[in-house]
């Protein structure tokens, strides 16, 4: 039997020493986030380092809301790419599709899991969303759009477009095969079923592509409908998270692409040219995110109202200077790096890992710098300056969520492959 | 509610009263009283401005709310359902005043005094005073929705309610009553012949941070807003 499971492509139902270890050193992981987590919910958020906003000089909102919205974006590249990939049929990036639907699903997962640390009242907010949903809110897009929707729709375009594969994988017997049929669920892959997977993939794949620009627009207008705050309203806010998504979303894909090239069987078949698209999609993102980080930047020196230079002072001279710049400098850097990659059409994975990585370590950063110090620094009364310090509970929670999304990943490989098999032979 | 800020003395009576009446935590303050120094020495001058919850008539905290725990009831009064409240604190931000106050933890474990402390109970007897006030438990209003008082949830938001347990009685709110210089009117201010109305028709007035699109429902008298050059002095140390 041990034999016939071996023939299940890129080492799927096959788990090496290695890669217990590594998924029992993130379980490890993910569990002390967890007991974070627990912590919150039997003592309060008191074990984080939020304070109320105003005569309590802190920041209400701190990483939870950071990484929420740091997961969704980064679950933008995921289906965008497998989506651009399917209507502008770009059949060379094919084997990366599959990866960056599973990762889409994941990030979304992550996200979920950012609201609920964040929530007060986590489990009351499970029913009470749902129960007195209210459309005004631009919270409500958050939960319907981003979180129902678009993971709903990534979930459906993943097991669609998996149907084939799980259909070609369940005629291997062994101990993954019910697993296989159950995804295939009477897919026998007959010219006629072929076609309708082919257009109905086709028809999602057209139906996402707005769904995810709207629900990370509503992210950014979660901030850039606020009057009150310093600094959020804006509105750049929407259309510079969409771009910031797939800055970090592209990023991470190319990371997670390196991987699977070195450690799955046959990973050679995501090409040199699947990481040169990806490293010159990740240029022009990010080219577009520098522009109008400029453009806010040059506003608000120059009109901005007096509590919002302050915030702007904040960010460029005062407390938080060193992760402004520092997200500048993990901008421009990779940057330069794509750009002379891109004349010379070569250059080593490498760079474009490393680029990958800074990119979103200066996501994580600005969207920090989005959420906390117009808190901080923003209001409009003269309480005086807060401060907000995550606590080591919120650190391992964050920590716990990288781990639980490598996790989930890292299980998903070895139960599904983690490339389309073979080529299709329906174009 | 109108303040006339030419009374008020800065003495933050109506923050302590406040505390009693809605029985909030350590370190929440629904009433916040500033105390601002501007000029240069020796031309500086002090003032004093008491800051409730402005239960604006165009809250943002309303509009925000993504379950309709905070709301506003058909006297003006902005109010929080601390039953759906879900504590994702959204209102806190969307405020421009910086009114909501959140109960990081069981709010039993927040007050200044234990009260199981063998020392304490030696003076007390063993009672366990504030948050006995039944009248902060129960439900107000024609909606019937539980909004008084503080500290009744770990989790949730809470802010001024403009004593609403006192107000559906028709008596005036804690830091109105309290007020020694009477700088503190409470009352409606569609009603043409009430105190309130009547003191904001002989003033010059003002809102706090018109230029947001609050509406704020709390006005001042005698004074000015507060600017670049007013710097506060004794902030409250309320971080815990």
């Amino acid at each position: 039997m041990a034999e016939q499971i071996a023939t299940l492509p890129y080492g799927v139902g096959r788990a090496s020493a290695r890669w217990k270890l590594l998924v029992a050193f993130l379980a490890g992981i993910a569990i002390l986030g967890w007991y974070g987590w627990y912590l919150e919910i039997r003592r309060g958020m008191i074990v984080t380092g939020l304070r109320n906003i105003g005569p309590m000089g802190g920041a209400t909102w701190g990483f939870d809301v950071g990484f929420v919205v740091y997961w969704a974006g980064v679950s933008f590249a995921g289906i965008t790419m497998a989506a651009v990939i399917r209507i502008a049929k770009l059949r060379q990036l094919r084997p990366i599709a599959r990866m960056a639907e599973a990762l889409t699903v994941v990030a979304l997962i992550l996200a979920t899991f950012a609201i609920m640390y964040d929530l007060g009242q986590p489990f009351r907010g499970i029913i009470n969303l749902f129960r007195y949903a209210r459309p005004q809110s631009p919270f409500f897009g958050t939960f319907t759009l981003v979180i129902s929707g678009y993971l709903f729709a990534s979930a459906v375009y993943l097991y669609l477009d998996g149907r084939r594969d799980a259909a070609i994988c369940a005629r291997t017997p062994g101990r993954l095969q019910w697993f296989h049929r159950l995804w295939a669920a009477g897919y026998r892959d007959t010219p006629l079923e072929r076609e309708r997977h082919e257009r109905a993939g086709f028809w999602l794949a057209v139906a996402i592509v707005p769904l995810l620009v709207t629900a990370n627009a509503t992210l950014g207008f979660v901030f850039g409908l606020q009057v009150g705050r310093p600094g959020w309203y804006s509105a750049l806010q929407a259309p510079a998270f969409v771009l910031l998504a797939g800055v970090s979303g592209i990023g991470m894909l190319i990371g997670i692409a390196a991987v699977v090239r070195r450690t799955v069987a046959d990973g050679e078949r995501l090409s040199d040219d699947v990481f040169r698209w990806l490293g010159n999609a990740l240029m022009f993102l990010l080219l577009g995110y520098l522009y109008f980080m400029v453009v806010e930047l040059l506003t608000n020196v120059y009109t901005g109202s007096e509590r919002e230079r302050e915030v702007t002072a904040a960010l460029l001279s005062g407390r938080y200077a060193w992760i402004y710049w520092g997200s500048v400098a993990l901008f421009v850097i990779p940057l330069a790096l794509l750009i002379v990659r891109y004349f010379r059409r070569g250059g080593g994975l490498a760079t474009l890992v490393a680029s990958g990585i800074m990119v979103n370590l200066a996501a994580i950063g600005k969207r920090f710098l989005i959420v906390v110090p117009s808190q901080t620094h923003g209001t409009l009364l003269p309480y005086g300056t807060g401060s907000y310090v995550p606590t080591w509970v919120e650190w391992a929670e964050m920590a716990g969520l990288f781990a639980f999304g490598a996790l989930l990943l890292a299980l998903f490989a070895k139960l599904f492959p983690i490339m389309p098999i073979g080529e299709r032979d329906d174009a | 509610m109108v303040i006339d800020l030419d009374r008020c003395t800065g003495c933050r009576g109506c923050m302590e009263a406040c505390k009693i009446e809605n029985n909030t935590p350590q370190a929440t303050f629904w009433m916040y009283v500033f105390r601002f120094e501007e000029g240069e020495y020796p031309g500086t001058k002090v003032w004093f401005m008491p800051r409730p919850c402005m239960h604006c008539d165009n809250a943002p905290c309303v509009k925000v709310c993504p379950v309709g725990a905070r709301y506003k009831r058909e006297d003006g009064i902005v109010a929080t359902d601390w039953d759906r409240c879900i504590g994702c604190r959204y209102c806190e931000v969307a405020c421009p005043y910086g009114v909501n106050t959140f109960n990081w933890t069981h709010p039993e474990e927040q007050y200044y005094l234990d009260w199981q402390d063998p020392g304490v109970a030696s003076t007390t007897g063993g009672s366990v005073p504030p948050w006995s006030n039944p009248d902060l438990e129960l439900p107000y209003g024609p909606e019937e929705r539980r909004i008084a008082g503080g500290g009744r949830n770990k989790g949730v938001i809470e802010k001024c309610t403009f004593c609403v347990q006192r107000v559906e009685k028709g008596l005036d709110p804690a830091c109105v009553v309290s007020c020694p210089v009477k700088a503190l009117v409470f009352g409606d201010l569609d009603d043409p012949d009430s105190a309130a109305s009547k003191l904001l028709a002989s003033r010059h007035s003002f809102t706090l941070l018109e230029e947001v699109g609050t509406e704020p429902r709390v006005h001042y008298v005698g004074g000015h807003p507060p600017h670049s050059e007013s710097k506060q002095v004794e902030a409250v140390e309320a971080r815990v």
